[in-house]
């Protein structure tokens, strides 16, 4: 699983490392530190990589093919 | 392709519920044809008439003074807080902006000034110093519970949450000296909830003390904090630098965006346990769910009824054409309880892990003081169920609210067995 991460619609309110803190890295303002790239979820970490994706208000994160 | 914005457009006119007979009858006020955000009949009926505009009438329309639009679904905030460009925050964030309102930083900015400041205050909001201060909040909650938890009752917003936002960010962000604080903290609640002819008074006494608390750090060694981080600047994108009254306008808008809205949000968390033995058990069963509990009470409570933003062009939005130079704002307490995204937006639900709400606002303006608000929120729930796991509303006492743009309590008198 894949995902990508919105460089111009995160606005840091970091609910996407609450439920999968082992996919998604926060910066020290609270933003996705990997905006603008496609990050790949290590397995057994689809399900919070999901809900992850889910909580973000801003709807910022995509599952990406592949 | 000309769109039809009449009222019937907005409201459905074959529906009976949303005659305006019925709603003025029901709510004192057609509140879908001509909102009014100062109307007292929005503060009596406030649930009734965001849950009914949500499900209903997702687009309203105000007569008062230029005239507005709100709307209410979640998807519809999204898009106009996420779009800066068509959406602008330059001309205020309440509709019909009285002309001697001081002007607040960075609110009220759009890229790239907007930018320039949030890139530099970011880092001193953001989760991990907010992590770092944990314990001193839960000392500060447990310090105000002492003074009043042997006499078996409180008036919750007077003697805990009016007072911890304020220690909170004077303590520990922005540093304030502590033997100013019991002034600073009582100067900020008059100038937000006592006597509508103080109100502006107070404002300037705490604008004035916080100007010259700047000006004495200015005169100091640097700490590397956030009141450095302000006092050094940003410089716009014209190449002019920040001028030292938008300095204080930050500090003004840090102070106020954050006091009124976590008063609010900590009073309606303490009334939903209060009211609700069962979700207050959950709670106690499983402190691990504390922190979805906060995401839920102020998805469900906003604190923010609604902020606005001025079109710089002509545009649509779910079907209604807008002109430039309209006003419309973005309904954050009925998008939380929107049903197009909630299966059971009325319903708090703990358990569940994946909540979405734009309480703290959507796209470059997101709520700076996100981070403090929920770790406080967490901290409060924690520490006050630990301190009295079983509480009411107090009989014979009714929460007292009020509401504008921020919706906001007054009074809430909790009782317990001692
Ligand atoms: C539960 C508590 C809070 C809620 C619900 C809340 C809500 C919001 C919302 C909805 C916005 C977006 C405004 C817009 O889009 O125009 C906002 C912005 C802001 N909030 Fe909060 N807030 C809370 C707590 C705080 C705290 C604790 C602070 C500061 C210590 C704070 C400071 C600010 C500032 C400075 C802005 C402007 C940010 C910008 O325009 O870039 N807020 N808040
Ligand atoms: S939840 Fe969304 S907006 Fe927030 S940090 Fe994560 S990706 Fe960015």
């Amino acid at each position: 699983m894949r995902m990508k991460i919105d460089e111009t619609l995160c606005s840091g309110h970091g609910r996407c490392a609450k439920f999968a803190p082992n996919v998604y890295t926060l910066d020290d303002s609270g933003y996705n530190a990997d905006v603008g790239q496609i990050i790949a979820v290590p397995s057994g970490e689809e399900d919070n990589a999901t809900k992850g994706r889910k909580a973000c208000p801003e709807r910022a994160i995509t599952e990406v093919d592949g | 392709m000309m769109m039809d914005n009449s009222p019937a457009r907005i409201v459905d006119p074959q529906d009976p519920e949303l005659s305006p007979e019925r709603l003025k009858e029901r709510f004192g006020r057609d509140f879908f044809r001509d909102f009014d955000i100062d109307d007292p009949n929005l503060n009596t009926h406030f649930h009734e008439v965001i849950d009914l505009m949500v499900q209903k009438c997702p687009v309203a329309h105000s007569k008062v003074g230029t005239g507005y639009y709100v709307f209410s679904t979640e998807e519809a905030v999204r898009k106009i807080g996420q779009d800066w460009q068509t959406f602008s925050s330059a001309k205020g964030y309440i509709p019909n902006r009285p002309d001697d309102m001081p002007l607040m930083i960075p609110v009220e900015q759009d890229p790239p000034n907007h930018t320039a400041w949030r890139r530099v205050l970011n880092p001193h909001m953001g989760p991990k110093v907010m992590d770092a201060i944990r314990d001193d909040v839960a000392r500060e909650v447990n310090a105000l519970i002492d003074k009043f938890i042997d006499r078996g009752e409180c008036e919750f917003i007077g003697e805990m949450a009016g007072l911890l936002p304020g220690r909170a960010f004077f303590i520990y962000v922005l540093g304030v000296p502590v033997v100013d604080l019991p002034e600073l903290v009582h100067d900020v609640d008059k100038s937000l909830f006592g006597p509508l002819d103080e109100r502006t008074a107070y404002h300037k006494k705490v604008y004035d003390y916080l100007e010259k608390f700047l000006k004495e750090r200015e005169a100091m060694e640097p700490q590397g904090d956030i009141v450095d981080t302000i006092l050094k600047g940003v410089t716009y994108g014209d190449g002019s630098e920040a001028s030292w009254e938008h300095k204080v306008s930050v500090v003004l808008d840090l102070t106020y965006g954050g006091i009124s809205t976590t008063i609010y949000a900590l009073g309606s968390t303490a009334r939903h346990l209060a009211d609700h033995p069962e979700q207050r058990q959950q709670l106690l069963d499983n402190p691990e769910w504390i922190e979805n509990a906060v995401e839920e009470f102020v998805r469900a409570y906003s604190p923010v009824v609604a902020m606005g933003r001025t079109c710089t062009r002509d545009t649509e939005v779910e079907g209604v054409q807008l002109k430039e130079g309209d006003y419309v704002m973005m309904g954050f307490s009925s998008a939380g309880r929107d049903p197009r995204t909630i299966a059971d937006p009325k319903a708090l639900n703990f358990a569940e892990p994946t909540i979405h709400h734009p309480t703290f606002g959507v796209g470059p303006h997101r709520c700076i003081g996100s981070h403090l608000a929920r770790m406080e929120l967490a901290v409060f729930t924690r520490e006050w169920l630990r301190r009295i796991p079983h509480f009411r509303v107090k009989a014979g006492t009714e929460p007292v609210y009020e509401t504008g743009f921020l919706r906001a309590m007054s009074s809430l008198w909790l009782s317990w067995d001692k």
